[in-house]
């Protein structure tokens, strides 16, 4: 989205969602990928003898989640920022849906900066993970 | 029952560890699982997608005198992103105490601590600093 459509950009302006039902096994991977192979993150079994009720997703795996979302929203862009509070466990099989809202723009002499508040949250609205990020957009000579 | 910290050891250094190469492999994977980023026509385009850097991890996740506290919980996360991560980068990550304060909440008195790790690339350039919110009850 690099150079001019910056212009285009509303505060309040909401991102299409990025629905998702995450599944064991791709939880799994992330995990091993993402060098957390906890056993709560692995299987309900590992999970249960953790006192959790089965197996969760990594708080960063919904982080990556924010930052597909803005990419997908904002191609050509950079995330500079992100941050996340977890505030429930994502459990897989479960589907979900993240969501972005502009709060905020502002040119600099370094390109211009996009700020979003985001959400992942249960199929009945429920806040699982909340977040904000800054998003630079390069300026149009380096698009 | 609160969990208190001592506040002196805030700025202690407690891990600095140099990293094995970053492989096109690791990077491919965690693509595939995440769909953070599409990944390139040609490889030597690769880039990490940003989040990538969050699995970077020293030899000691948290410092020495947290060890024995077990009820930690990651509470979230905040990442200021610098240069891209790409096949072949030798990642360096540095982590200190960056903070401990309480919070309440309807369950009662929280107590945090922040642990921040920088991560820099064998240019020295920056590639992420990493603030860790670990909360404890």
């Amino acid at each position: 989205m690099p150079g001019s459509d910056f212009e285009h950009i509303d505060v309040g302006h909401e991102l299409q969602p990025l629905r998702l039902t995450l599944t064991p096994e791709q939880v799994r991977r992330y995990a091993i990928s993402a060098r957390i192979p906890a056993g709560r993150f692995l299987n309900d079994e590992a999970a249960r003898l953790e006192g959790l009720p089965g197996q969760i997703a990594p708080g960063n795996m919904s982080m990556a989640f924010f930052s597909r979302l803005l990419r997908e929203s904002f191609p050509g862009t950079r995330l500079k920022r992100l941050s996340a509070t977890f505030r429930v466990p994502v459990r897989p099989n479960q589907p979900l849906t993240v969501r972005g809202v502009v709060t905020e723009k502002h040119a600099t002499d370094h390109g211009d900066f996009i700020e979003c508040d985001l959400v992942l949250e249960s199929e009945d609205g429920e806040r699982w993970v909340t977040g904000t990020a800054s998003v630079h957009v390069p300026p149009s000579s380096e698009a | 029952m609160t969990v208190s910290f001592d506040r002196s050891i805030i700025g202690r250094e407690f891990d600095h560890t140099e990293l094995e190469p970053i492989t096109a492999e690791e990077i491919l994977e965690f693509i595939a699982v995440t769909g953070e980023t599409e990944p390139p026509p040609a490889l030597a385009d690769l880039v990490a997608p940003p989040t990538f850097v969050v699995r970077v991890r020293g030899q000691r996740f948290v410092p020495p005198n947290l060890a024995g506290v077990t009820s930690g919980l990651d509470a979230g996360k905040d990442i200021e992103f610098g240069v891209p991560i790409r096949p072949g980068d030798v990642l360096t990550s540095v982590s200190t105490v960056h903070d401990i304060y309480e919070k309440t909440g309807r369950s009662g008195i929280m107590s945090f601590v922040v642990l921040r790790t920088v991560v820099t690339n064998q240019r020295g350039e920056q590639v992420a600093v990493i603030d860790q919110r670990m909360m404890f009850r």
